[in-house]
């Protein structure tokens, strides 16, 4: 998983019957500099991630996104036992952050 | 898995309901050197540690198989838990 901000929303038409219905944000990773302010000794991590979200997250909100398996688990809620998500998503939103405590860098 | 070091905690209200009851770290992940990559992640604890703890961070299954092990945890939400305390690295 990964902290990050959403910083827009993406959509689209053409798309696998499975996908339908997703809403999916744009979101980008906080790295360590942006944990631990100006004394960051680090490279910022532009890199965006499209994320899944059922949520209701929104621009401005900090979110934790997960990849994978837990991305399409966290998606699709409650499945049979031994029958996988059909879901064609690798990340999705799983929290909306409320409090970040940073203690030690 | 990555070696990194607990920084702090994160909590949400809103979450999805596999996340129920976790308890969230932050880890900045650390490179040969011991120095922070920059890189930051997010991980379950259940080994109940505190910041400032040096760790391994298991991803995908493995880190399903630390909240329990075995094949019938493909139900959890976890792609990444805290494996182990680190307590020496040469």
């Amino acid at each position: 998983m990964f902290l990050g901000r959403v910083v827009g929303s993406v959509w689209s038409t053409v798309k696998w019957p499975e996908a339908s219905g997703l809403k999916l944000l744009l979101v980008r990773p906080y790295c360590l500099a942006d944990l631990a302010g100006a004394g960051g000794s680090t490279q910022p991590n532009d890199d965006l991630v499209v994320c899944a979200d059922r949520l209701d997250a929104g621009p401005g909100d900090d979110v934790l996104v997960a990849f994978g398996h837990a991305a399409r688990v966290a998606m699709a809620g409650a499945l049979p036992a031994g029958q996988k998500p059909s879901v064609p998503i690798d990340a999705a939103v799983v929290a909306v952050v409320d409090r970040v405590e940073i203690d030690s860098v | 898995m990555i070696r990194g070091k607990i920084i702090g905690q994160v909590w949400g209200a809103r979450h999805v309901p596999g996340l129920d009851g976790r308890k969230l770290v932050l880890v900045a992940a650390h490179d040969a050197a011991q120095a922070p990559t920059g890189r930051v992640v997010v991980a379950i604890d259940t080994l109940d540690l505190r910041s400032g703890d040096d760790v391994t961070v298991a991803f995908g299954s493995g880190a399903r198989n630390v909240l329990r092990p075995g094949p019938d945890n493909r139900d959890l939400v976890c792609d990444a838990a805290i494996a182990a305390l680190v307590e020496g690295a040469e």
